[in-house]
């Protein structure tokens, strides 16, 4: 599972040139033996916290160590990724910030898949295979949230840490996604 | 009939060369034999023979420094009473009762070899009781049990030896036939040779210890019943002698058949089993160095209807497997294996620089009359189909193909067993799932087996060492130290039967294990990693063709980890509520969810990944680190494009620690845990047409899963007629994951350009319920 992420996430972020088509799911699921998978669930980020927020693990900073239920506002409850893009140990981090929540959605395919036709006629010349990510009808968003923040520090922890947080979200609600995301190599490899 | 002289020849030998004592019977004695019928015979024995020689063709395999003797003196006599009776129905009968003996042998060789395989010793003592008659039809007819008790069987190469102690072997066979009508044409002629039947063979075994240098691997026994025919031919495959053999086994279908493996009280266990094994055309013959062995075809099944892990007493579902190996001649694909005295070391010059000097390493010390065993193999699975069943839910791996070639050495050395393995050459696809049944169409999504590690397809050219030292991280268990690369290999990410799909190709792969432990807990199976590093550079990432395909460009993936650990559990998710956060079904359901309960079978990998950083590697792994590579826009060389010219962008150094960066302990690592089942998936339309609407469920029409309809909305019943697939409820965290620094290079500069000057991730824990289903 890790590894399907990973390549689902690797290619998401890759420059590769994408196209999204109209749906063509009758055919992909009468053709015998194409691989593929089609994915249906929930991805849920630290709906009850993250590890560093365990009171019970005594090596966590007391920075960390928060109850976090469900229902917890606390700003630690999240996750949070700080990124240096200045010039190292002079510049701030921009911040992503408290993020959590929960996606679900039913029937999510990737399979790979032949181009042969269609397109305006750039199918025929483009004759070769793309990754086909089938999104799915309705993504539910469950309490999606993050921070947008600016630090001089990376972590918490460190000493004399401080943050200017610029925005929050919270998402709740059903987003349509319809179609597919053809993904394929161009240019020189 | 070489084997039949061969065992006259050592009958006869072991009576010329036998020391005997007689002894007086005692009046007492005497008297407790009044009205008795038969002979008892009662044998002192000491046989040493100095070179006892099979030959085949001018070949000959040479057993010297054969002995059987005491097992306290090697000088003394061992004891045996031989108790002869004719019964009734006109049957001999004979008891064999041997006290403690000791069997050994100097060496093996082949034709004088320089090299043998090494010294053998077995010591037990037996009873035997076997009964035999003729049969009105001619040939023989009869009953035979027999019990090996307190045996130890010792294997030894250049002094060093690894042993299984405390054998205890039991057998019997109802009733077993050996007629000489078998008939065979397979050499072109017709030949006559032995019959052999067994009704109800039944045998159990049990091995207290399997040791190197005194320390414990772990404890093996099992409990088995089968029935089996088999015709023995003189003559093998080349020239005119040798042996061919063909068998055709029935495994008895018994709740109480099982293999178990034990590590210190807890147990791996495969029970339930029956099956069939079938052989066509086994040969066995000596050539000029080697003893040679194959076959034209092996087909057969192999059920277990329960396996365990650890002492739980919740299985893991069961397996279902049936396979045939044959020769391809079409392909020059076959089944052979040559077994030669000595160990044959690989031509190092020939080797990829990446592993050359792990192998001269791993061989130096040993030389042309070193002993030990060397093995050229050749196979070809032309098809397997391996089921797993989950609380009843069956997903067949279909299409499993492979064919190759490898040679392999093994010996003993100080507290270790040593496994060469050099131009490990081959091939191996899945075509895909079926899923409910094993006559369900074919489907895509073999896929999913990646997160079990398993590529869809490969094709490989590996070389690899291993070091496999008794003791496991606690008590017994196994511990491996390896070099393994994988040379200008393909590996098939997501692959159709067709061989189409995404590839990462031209893969070198080079890989280095230390202090590996396998234990079995009481929970579990347990691999502790105690520090691996690798290096697997993808030449080009490829969509579709494995050859054609284009390319994404060149991907380099290091990793460098230490007292990383893998388990597997029984049991998989349990109940599950997908879409909401609730812990029973109806609160799950009042929140949004859907409930599921995927039962008690299926099974858990956790996985903790200790990314180290730079700093922490020495001695061999100083320098190590975790990176990652994409390339592209290569210059291209005789069509290839070549490594190193492109534009790289390049994730340097990441690293896992415990919340206060590089410097911090690194004890939490990031933690993956996968619960396994096999369960029913809720798969919606996503469009409008004559099928139905957009948002109506797919579900099979019966439980044969092959056609199906649309339904606005299921009853219970249609709802477990629902697509089967894989429910995998993961669980990802990590306290800290830093990226040192993400770089872009030009082709024109030494060094790369730094974007970003690091990235810290932290408190992270994301938990998926995802159920995977195969697109038919």
């Amino acid at each position: 599972m890790i590894k399907i992420i990973i390549i689902i996430a690797t290619f998401i972020y890759l420059p590769l040139s994408v196209a999204l088509e109209p749906l063509a799911e009758e055919d992909m699921q009468k053709v015998q033996g194409q691989g593929g998978v089609y994915l249906s669930g929930d991805i849920t980020i630290n709906d009850t916290g993250g590890p560093l927020n365990n009171m019970a693990d005594t090596s966590n900073p007391s920075v960390w160590q928060k109850n976090c239920t469900t229902t917890s506002t606390d700003v630690r409850c999240g996750a949070r990724i700080a990124v240096n893009a200045g010039d190292g140990s002079n510049s701030g981090w921009l911040v992503l910030d408290n993020i959590r929540g929960r996606f679900s959605f039913e029937g999510l395919t990737l399979t790979t898949r032949t181009i042969d036709s269609g397109f305006d006629g750039d199918g025929a010349a483009f004759n070769n295979d793309v990754l086909e990510i089938g999104l799915p009808n309705t993504v539910n968003y469950g309490d999606v949230s993050y921070t947008l923040a600016n630090s001089n520090q990376a972590r918490p922890t460190d000493t004399g840490f401080q943050q200017t947080d610029i925005f929050s979200v919270n998402i709740n609600g059903d987003v349509s996604l319809r179609g597919n995301l053809l993904l394929f190599p161009t240019g020189n490899p | 009939m070489k084997n039949i002289k061969l065992i006259l020849c050592v009958i006869g030998n072991s009576l010329a060369f036998s020391a005997y004592s007689l002894e007086q019977l005692s009046d007492s004695s005497l008297s407790g034999v009044q009205g008795q019928a038969g002979l008892t015979i009662e044998q002192s024995q000491l046989l040493n023979i100095g070179n006892l020689s099979y030959t085949d063709d001018a070949n000959s395999l040479n057993i010297e420094g054969f002995r059987i003797s005491s097992q306290t003196d090697s000088n003394a006599t061992a004891s045996r009473t031989y108790t002869l009776d004719v019964l009734e129905d006109g049957s001999l009968k004979m008891k064999t009762e041997i006290e403690p003996t000791q069997l050994h042998i100097n060496g093996i060789r082949i034709n004088n070899s320089a090299a043998s395989f090494g010294d053998l010793t077995l010591n037990y003592e037996a009873i035997t009781d076997f009964s035999i008659k003729g049969m009105s039809t001619g040939g023989l007819e009869g009953k035979f049990t027999t019990g090996i008790s307190n045996a130890r069987m010792i294997w030894q190469t250049n002094g060093y030896g690894m042993s299984f102690d405390n054998i205890g072997y039991n057998a019997s066979i109802d009733n077993f036939t050996l007629e000489y009508d078998a008939t065979d044409n397979t050499k072109g002629f017709l030949r006559t040779g032995l019959a052999l039947g067994m009704d109800n063979f039944a045998f159990s075994f049990s091995t207290g210890a399997l040791s190197l240098g005194g320390v414990s691997l772990g404890e093996l026994a099992g409990n088995l019943a089968l029935s089996a025919n088999a015709q023995i031919f003189a003559g093998g495959r080349s020239g005119d002698e040798g042996l061919t053999l063909h068998s055709q086994v029935n495994i008895l279908s018994d709740v109480n058949n099982y293999v178990r493996f034990t590590d210190e009280g807890n147990s791996l266990l495969m029970g339930d089993f029956s099956g069939a094994l079938n052989l066509t055309n086994l040969t066995f013959d000596v050539e000029l160095d080697h003893l040679a062995i194959g076959f034209d075809q092996m087909d057969g099944s192999f059920n277990a209807g329960t396996i365990l892990i650890g002492d739980s007493l919740r299985p893991v579902g069961s397996i279902e497997l049936d396979f045939m190996l044959n020769d391809d001649t079409v392909n020059n694909r076959y089944n052979r294996l040559q077994l030669y005295p000595g160990i044959r070391q690989p031509d190092f010059n020939m080797m990829p620089d990446q592993i050359k000097t792990y192998a001269e390493t791993f061989y130096t010390g040993l030389g042309p009359a070193s002993e030990g065993l060397s093995m050229a193999a050749q196979w070809n699975l032309a098809n397997a189909e391996l089921s797993y069943i989950d609380d009843g839910r069956r997903v067949v791996v279909s299409g499993i193909e492979s064919y190759g070639s490898a040679n392999t050495t093994v010996d003993v050395r100080d507290k270790k067993l040593a496994i060469g393995i050099s131009d490990l050459i081959g091939s191996y696809s899945i075509d895909g799932l079926r899923v409910g049944s094993k006559t369900a169409p074919i489907q895509g999504g073999a896929e999913l087996l990646l997160s079990l590690e398993v590529f869809q397809a490969m094709d490989f050219d590996i070389d690899g060492f291993t070091e496999i030292t008794a003791g496991g991280i606690s008590g017994g268990g196994i511990r491996i130290d390896g070099d393994y690369f994988f040379n200008n290999s393909n590996i098939g990410l997501s692959v159709d039967e067709n061989g189409e799909g995404i590839w990462a190709t031209g893969v070198n792969y080079d890989i280095h294990l230390r202090d590996i432990t396998f234990d079995v807990e009481s929970d579990g199976l347990k691999i502790n990693r105690g520090e691996q590093w690798s290096t697997m550079d993808i030449a080009n990432l490829r969509w579709g063709n494995k050859n054609t395909g284009r390319s994404l460009g060149r991907v380099k993936l290091e990793r460098f980890e230490q007292n990383s650990s893998l388990a597997v559990l029984p049991g998989g998710a349990g109940q599950v509520c997908v879409g909401a956060s609730a812990s029973t079904e109806s609160t799950c359901g009042s929140g949004g969810g859907r409930w599921e309960d995927r039962g008690d079978q299926g099974m858990t990998v956790a996985l903790t990944a200790k990314l180290a950083d730079i700093s922490k590697g020495s001695g061999d792994s100083a320098g190590a680190k975790n990176r990652l590579t994409w390339e592209n826009n290569r210059t291209v060389t005789d069509g290839q494009p070549v490594n190193g010219t492109g534009t790289q962008i390049i994730f340097d150094n990441y690293s896992t620690n415990d919340g206060l960066g590089t410097a911090d302990s690194n004890d939490y690592g990031l933690q993956a845990n996968l619960n396994i089942d096999v369960y029913e998936t809720k798969v919606l339309k996503k469009s409008t047409d004559a099928l139905g609407s957009i948002g109506d469920e797919l579900i099979y029409n019966d439980a044969s899963r092959t056609d199906f309809t649309y339904v606005t909305s299921p009853s219970a019943a249609q709802k477990s007629l629902r697509p089967l697939g894989f429910a995998v409820q993961g669980n990802v965290s990590f306290k800290e994951l830093n990226i040192g620094a993400v770089q872009l290079k030009h082709p024109d500069i030494a060094t790369p350009e730094t974007v970003f000057y690091g990235v810290v991730m932290q408190n992270l824990n994301l938990t998926t319920n995802l159920t995977a289903t195969p697109i038919q």
